[in-house]
């Protein structure tokens, strides 16, 4: 190794410059941005680069000198984009634009987008809607299989997931933690109450919280969001109940789109073929039963490679998820989990939210492999 | 010479990624194995490989697995400044009986690639002690 350095110092020096210039890509934007640095530039747009998770618009502003600098405005993810009337093309090079917004922490020449206005028209053209679920009329039957149990997923011939989760962040049932979409504590010292956390957990939790998330393996290294961050991804989850061989899929929206697969045959607690108790994984083994109209999921088996909760609370190997899923009608999925870690945690405890059906839609497509700055 | 140019290109990034191709480990920050040096050890030689696990209540390891074969013992984290602490039994190379105790700090926490550094010392030598996660 030390030969092969020294060798290539000269091209290992130039990508290791590439490499500082190119920061993290994140979902949370406050591991990136600066709310406490709020700026205003105006110039003119020379690039739309437009690709998950975030768009990006090229701007070449004017200096006091005068000479042309480059900056890049991070715009929300073209999923949203889209979803708002936005196309790659609303924006073209040479577009004069006045944008505010806040600029990024480390201090490159990124700002984070508040409002992006055409200069020819004053237009504001940067206008993204929170995601909100659809509105619900009224409470509509749950979907059954035949023999009366509970659909999980779509009826035959219709699309539609579950999304909308009604918490994001995982907390334990009946605390009061003000925290941002991706689990970013308002006051810091709403640490200790999130979860009943072990002395070493509640520190690299705090620590996690002190770096903005910024480290979170699920956007920096495309880790899956495995345990009940599954269930608070922003594109949602997809059940595929495949009932001849007894189990579920559950395909995920957020991460590489990969699945998870509840066996429901009755097995044992062990691994998925042959037994791979010493093969962890990212979603666990998962084993499950119905009680009534409930799915009452069994998981052991993870790994220590991610982070299973939006917000960086930290989890061992000896991790164990109860899970309850009740489809409470056609619209409502509940989702109640009970976590039992003794490695990181002083107690078990629970956490439970819901989601909403979203009807005759496939989950947004979006892959953490195009995760860059 | 374009070819010989992407090749080096390619492979210096190569060299640059191997180190960091370690699995992450997000769980409690002392477990996994770690592979460093605890300057001027004539005993054991300066090379060190540690492996240290968490039950949930204690820190246990080993020194050197394979080799040498030291049980780690009384091992402490402190999270507070990410202080770490343990102790180890062995023989020096007559046979006497050898404390080792060993001081350290984590440093880059948040990487995959942590490390703990601090000073090691027995009844007989002492130094530098560095080591980092793989």
């Amino acid at each position: 190794m030390k030969a092969c350095r020294s060798r290539l110092l000269a091209p290992t020096l130039a990508g290791l410059l590439l490499a500082v210039a190119s920061p993290s890509a994140h979902h949370e934007i406050l591991a990136k941005f600066d709310e406490a640095k709020p700026m205003t530039l105006s110039g003119v747009v020379t690039h739309v680069d437009w690709r998950n998770p975030h768009a990006h618009v090229f701007v070449t502003v004017r200096d006091r000198e005068g000479r042309a600098v480059s900056w890049a405005v991070e715009l929300d993810s073209p999923i949203d984009l889209q979803q708002n009337g936005w196309t790659g093309d609303t924006l073209r090079p040479g577009d004069a634009v006045t944008v505010a917004g806040i600029a990024a922490r480390d201090g490159s020449r990124q700002i984070w987008r508040r409002s992006l206005v055409l200069t020819a028209t004053g237009r504001e053209v940067l206008t993204v809607a929170p995601r909100m679920p659809p509105p619900l009329l009224a409470a509509r039957p749950v979907p059954r299989w035949p023999d009366g149990q509970p659909r999980l997923g779509s009826m035959p011939g219709a699309d539609g997931y579950w999304a909308y989760p009604t918490r994001t962040a995982l907390v334990e049932a009946g605390v009061a933690a003000e925290m941002t979409p991706h689990g970013l504590l308002t006051n810091i010292a709403d640490a200790p109450k999130v979860a009943p956390m072990q002395p070493w957990a509640r520190a690299l939790y705090t620590e996690r919280q002190r770096r903005f998330l910024r480290d979170d393996p699920t956007y920096l290294h495309c880790k899956p969001p495995g345990g009940p961050r599954q269930f608070q991804q922003p594109y949602g989850v997809q059940f595929i109940e495949d009932r001849d061989r007894r189990r579920v899929f559950v395909l995920i929206g957020g991460g590489n789109n990969n699945f998870r697969l509840i066996y429901t045959d009755g097995r044992p607690h062990v691994g998925q073929v042959g037994g791979d108790d010493d093969n962890p994984l990212y979603y666990g083994r998962s084993v499950a039963r119905w009680d009534g109209d409930t799915l009452v999921a069994d998981t052991q088996g993870f790994n220590e490679d991610f982070w299973f909760t939006n917000g960086g609370l930290p989890h061992t190997d000896r991790l164990r998820l109860m899970e309850r899923l009740t489809r409470v009608d056609l619209d409502t999925l509940r989702y109640d989990v009970t976590i039992d870690d003794p490695g990181a945690y002083t107690r078990p405890w629970s956490s439970a939210w819901t989601l909403r059906w979203v009807a005759g839609e496939d989950m947004p497509r979006h892959l953490c492999q195009d995760n860059r700055p | 010479m374009r070819h010989v140019l992407v090749l080096a290109l390619a492979l210096s990034w190569l060299c640059l990624a191997a180190p960091a191709a370690g699995s992450a480990q997000e769980g409690h920050p002392l477990k996994g194995s770690w592979l460093g040096t605890w300057a001027g050890n004539s005993t054991h030689g300066a090379d060190i490989v540690v492996v240290l696990d968490w039950d949930g209540k204690a820190i246990t390891g080993m020194i050197n697995p394979g080799t040498d074969n030291i049980a780690i013992e009384n091992a402490r984290l402190d999270p507070d400044g990410w202080v770490v602490h343990f102790e180890a039994a062995a023989r020096d190379k007559s046979g006497g009986a050898l404390r080792y105790v060993i001081d350290g700090k984590i440093e880059n926490l948040h990487l995959p690639t942590r490390a703990i550094v601090g000073t090691w010392k027995s009844q007989k030598q002492g130094g530098e002690f560095r080591i980092a996660r793989q």
